[in-house]
């Protein structure tokens, strides 16, 4: 046994060298977990040649995670159940091999980087797999300053991994596998908890790999790695609903739309438009854009790009966070802080600072004002303080400087349960604030601790519970629901209280496109009800779709605070707080508008026909 | 929140070898353990003192503040009380208190203190992995030296999510500092609850992990070398011996007990 395995991986690394094997070939395979009826997996078959890199996308529960977690033998060995067909790795069919033993052969990133790193400094969490697998001291230390050369982490390596940000946890998670050298390094979803700035990070260092030959299977739930591929595969419910190149299946907006996947904002406005192509990102379909149509823009329209109806509330990047709190020179005061002087905002900052012991501020001197019924998102990178921010807005923080009013009230004043009522905050994790047996225990928690009577209680679970749309689930256990239910249910446990504000921080991170729309309807209906919305996100189209006024932040200080419009024409803003608009906006602002949408894209190009573009079909 | 005692400097304490660390913190336990009259232990507390300044470990010592107060009171208290043997200072018929108890007491007091602060010297000089190495190095499986890793790693992240559960709870209405005992305890089990589900998704996740990195393989481990074996090693290790040689020696002469008078 132990022989026919070192022969095992002789001959795979005998076969890397001829290209003519795939190295991934699935046939007929099929999984059902144990204790569940329905497969998650039924008869996928695919190959991956080598040096190939394949997007698997679709829906939550799409079976992506289960079909790749087939590769490695994660399944069967720590996921059990009905494994049937053949899972093939350069020609040799997987029986019985241990997890273990094909970490030199299959590399395995996942989405909680926090799961994946147990070291104290990154150079150990490197080492560590090269240990298990006997490697040489010498040749340890070649490996392991390759690694981080690759990643670009040359110079780290005695850092505390729990000190790094999100895309650099997420390559030093990638570097630990490149230096045990896998043939095949599969990506599931490893963008998903991360900020565009470790978005663009992951998605720069797959072309590196993918251009240094390696085989790659990545598992999105969105499409932006996918235009990139060679072969982009769509799951639903374990089937394959359709596999071929990017440029074949992009462009099939109805099909992804039916199976959960947002289409790109390219493909959906090349549709409108009647233009073929599937360019890879903004800058190729600029260039087709431009090719295919002829572009009549007047002077007076390229320069008159920016919504100057408002006058939003800039401030100047230099100022220091120190000890004396400097009321300085602020600019234009802000629409919002112009409003009657009778009645006191909801909630107030008044010069807020907060520095954690023995560190940098996290927030430096902001100032603003939410009134009553807005809908505002809370923009910035990781570590740039909005949720430092945020929980000033819902007292969890007392600032270290500066005030914090609810309605000309200061909020340390205001007692914990009318706190409750009022200002409301759901976290990033729902996992973090579920605990009862039941979805209506969970709900009825709050209300209880106010101490409100059972009859009331009663009224307010079915309340909160209806407006999630969980009202048939309220028997359930939390545990057991979808990551979406839970969400919404965590939602839910909060609205039971009736708050003015809610405050939601990262509400759409893990969710696929239908529950994230879900979930965003759910935010947009009772923002209509009058009820007051913050959201955190880092979901470019959620801010530009659902919120008015965007505050964005970079390095603790408030950068800009007013429409979202107006934020995205400010580029070498965006740029300085790694803020990235849609794709969409990113697009019109090249032909000199800033478009919110596809909609008002395709609406403009309409009006303007007859005098700005002839399309190059009509002119041949 | 910064849980660990690790800290990062580049002092001659911290460059030793994991090994030399591990064993002279041993060595000096003895050292300790063998002496009863607090004027014997003070001199090795002051050596560890002095050690303690030249690591730039002082801050670790002073965000233990609270518990040496605790150990040097209690400790030096309850001895005084109970030692029981010598003359009786007091006339209280269940509280004999001896000049031989105080002078024990304090014995204990000096005693406890330079094995917490021996300990906090090591602790914040070492890694984890470091220590680790060093027990493997000891013969110590492998897997039991990487187990205590990861518990240590482990730690610290499940305080945070504590620390966001209770916010999570706050929300929704629940001070946790309130109420009487009986509620307070209540109130912690509703916060544990979500900390442990999280741990038990963790754990799950890590042990994918693990193997994935080749935890397992089957194949014979090979050790990174962590730190070279350099002239400096030699002679920290050769003064914590000569110490500890001293101390046996003293106490095998006699020295350094609390004689009770009668």
């Amino acid at each position: 046994m132990e022989k026919e395995r070192e022969v095992f991986h002789s001959v795979l690394s005998t076969q890397s060298s001829a290209l003519s094997a795939d190295a991934i070939h699935l046939d007929q395979v099929s999984f059902t977990y144990a204790d569940t009826a329905t497969p998650a997996l039924r008869g996928v078959s695919l190959q991956v040649r080598q040096e190939e890199m394949i997007v698997i996308i679709g829906a939550s529960g799409a079976g992506k995670s289960t079909l790749v977690k087939c590769l490695n033998r994660v399944i069967p060995a720590f996921q059990t159940g009905q494994l049937s067909g053949e899972v093939r790795l350069f020609g040799r069919r997987l029986v019985h091999e241990k997890v273990g033993e094909l970490a030199g052969t299959v590399g395995m990133v996942f989405q909680d980087f926090e799961a994946q790193l147990f070291a104290t400094t990154v150079r150990d969490e490197i080492i560590f797999g090269m240990e298990q697998l006997g490697v040489e001291q010498a040749e340890m230390q070649r490996r392991l300053d390759e690694a981080l050369a690759q990643v670009g982490l040359a110079g780290f390596e005695a850092r505390d991994p729990t000190t790094l940000s999100g895309g650099q946890k997420q390559r030093l998670a990638i570097a630990a596998l490149l230096a045990l050298r896998p043939q095949v390094l599969v990506l599931d979803e490893p963008t998903t908890d991360l900020d565009p700035q470790g978005r663009q990070e992951i998605f720069a260092l797959l072309g590196q790999m993918r251009a240094a030959g390696h085989t790659l299977v990545l598992v999105e739930h969105e499409l932006a790695a996918a235009a990139a591929a060679d072969q982009v595969v769509l799951l639903s419910g374990g089937e394959v609903i359709a596999a071929g190149p990017p440029d074949h299946i992009l462009p099939q907006i109805e099909t992804l739309e039916r199976y959960g996947v947002r289409p790109r904002d390219v493909d959906r406005l090349f549709r409108a438009l009647g233009v073929n192509g599937c360019p890879h990102d903004v800058e190729g379909a600029v260039e087709v854009l431009r090719t295919s149509f002829t572009w009549n823009l007047s002077k007076d329209e390229r320069t008159s790009q920016q919504d100057t109806r408002q006058q939003p509330f800039v401030l100047s990047p230099l100022r220091l966070c120190s000890g004396q709190a400097s009321t300085s020179s602020r600019q234009a005061p802000s629409k919002h802080e112009t409003q009657p002087a009778s009645l006191p905002p909801l909630l107030h900052l008044q010069s807020v600072s907060h520095i954690y012991p023995g560190d940098s501020p996290a927030v430096c001197d902001v100032t603003l004002s939410i009134a009553e019924g807005e809908f505002v998102a809370l923009l910035g990178q990781n570590g740039s303080g909005k949720t430092t921010l945020a929980k000033h807005l819902s007292g969890l923080l007392a600032p270290t400087q500066g005030q914090v009013f609810l309605r000309g009230q200061e909020l340390r004043q205001v007692p914990l349960h009318k706190l409750a009522q009022e200002v409301s905050y759901v976290f990033q994790n729902p996992d973090h604030q579920l605990f009862a047996d039941t979805v209506e225990e969970e709900v009825a928690f709050g209300p209880r601790n106010i101490g409100l009577g059972t009859a009331e209680v009663e009224v307010r679970v079915h309340e909160a519970l209806t407006a999630v749309g969980l009202g048939p689930l309220r028997k359930s256990d939390p545990f057991l629901l979808g990551r979406g239910e839970r969400q919404r249910l965590a939602v839910a446990a909060l609205l039971a209280l009736r708050p003015r504000v809610l405050i939601l921080d990262e509400p759409t991170t893990g969710l696929d496109y239908t529950e994230q729309q879900r979930m965003m309807d759910l935010l947009r209906r009772l923002h209509r009800e009058g009820r007051t919305i913050i959201i955190i996100t880092h979901v470019p189209w959620v801010a530009v779709e659902y919120a008015e006024r965007a505050l964005l932040m970079a390095q603790g200080q408030l950068l800009w605070d007013g429409p979202l419009r107006g934020l995205c024409g400010q580029a070498d803003l965006c740029a300085r707080a790694s803020f990235r608009p849609p794709d969409i906006t990113l697009l019109g602002l090249r032909f000199g508008r800033t478009p919110l949408s596809v909609d008002e894209f395709v609406a403009w190009t309409r009006g303007n026909a007859e005098r700005s573009f002839i399309p190059s079909e009509a002119k041949s | 929140m910064p849980l660990f005692l690790y800290l990062d400097r580049q002092s001659f304490v911290h460059r030793r070898h994991p090994l030399v660390k591990v064993l002279a913190l041993l060595l000096f336990f003895i050292a300790a353990f063998v002496m009863e009259h607090p004027l014997f232990i003070l001199p090795l507390s002051a050596g560890i003192g002095v050690l303690v300044l030249l690591s730039g470990s002082a801050p670790t010592l002073y965000r233990l503040r609270i518990l040496f107060l605790f150990i040097g009171i209690f400790t030096t208290l309850i001895w005084s009380f109970f030692y029981g043997r010598g003359a009786r200072l007091t006339a209280l018929p269940f509280l004999p208190v001896t000049q031989e108890g105080i002078l024990f007491g304090l014995g204990m007091a000096t005693k406890l203190s330079t094995f917490l602060a021996t300990s906090a010297l090591f602790l914040s000089t070492t890694r984890i992995e470091e220590f680790a190495y060093a027990f493997t190095l000891l013969g110590l499986p492998y897997r039991i030296s990487f187990t205590l890793t990861l518990a240590f790693r482990l730690v610290p992240l499940f305080v945070e999510a504590a620390f966001t559960v209770i916010q999570a709870q706050r929300c929704r209405g629940l001070d946790i500092h309130r109420g009487h005992l009986l509620q307070r305890l209540r109130h912690y089990v509703l916060v544990l609850i979500p900390v442990f589900m999280g741990a038990l998704r963790r754990a799950d996740q890590m042990a994918i992990a693990l193997e994935v990195r080749g935890f397992n393989s089957g194949r014979p481990r090979t050790s990174y070398q962590r730190a070279p074996w350099q002239m400096g090693d030699a002679l920290a290790l050769l003064a914590a011996l000569g110490v500890t040689a001293i101390y046996l020696g003293l106490w095998r002469a006699g020295y350094g007990r609390i004689n009770v008078a009668g």
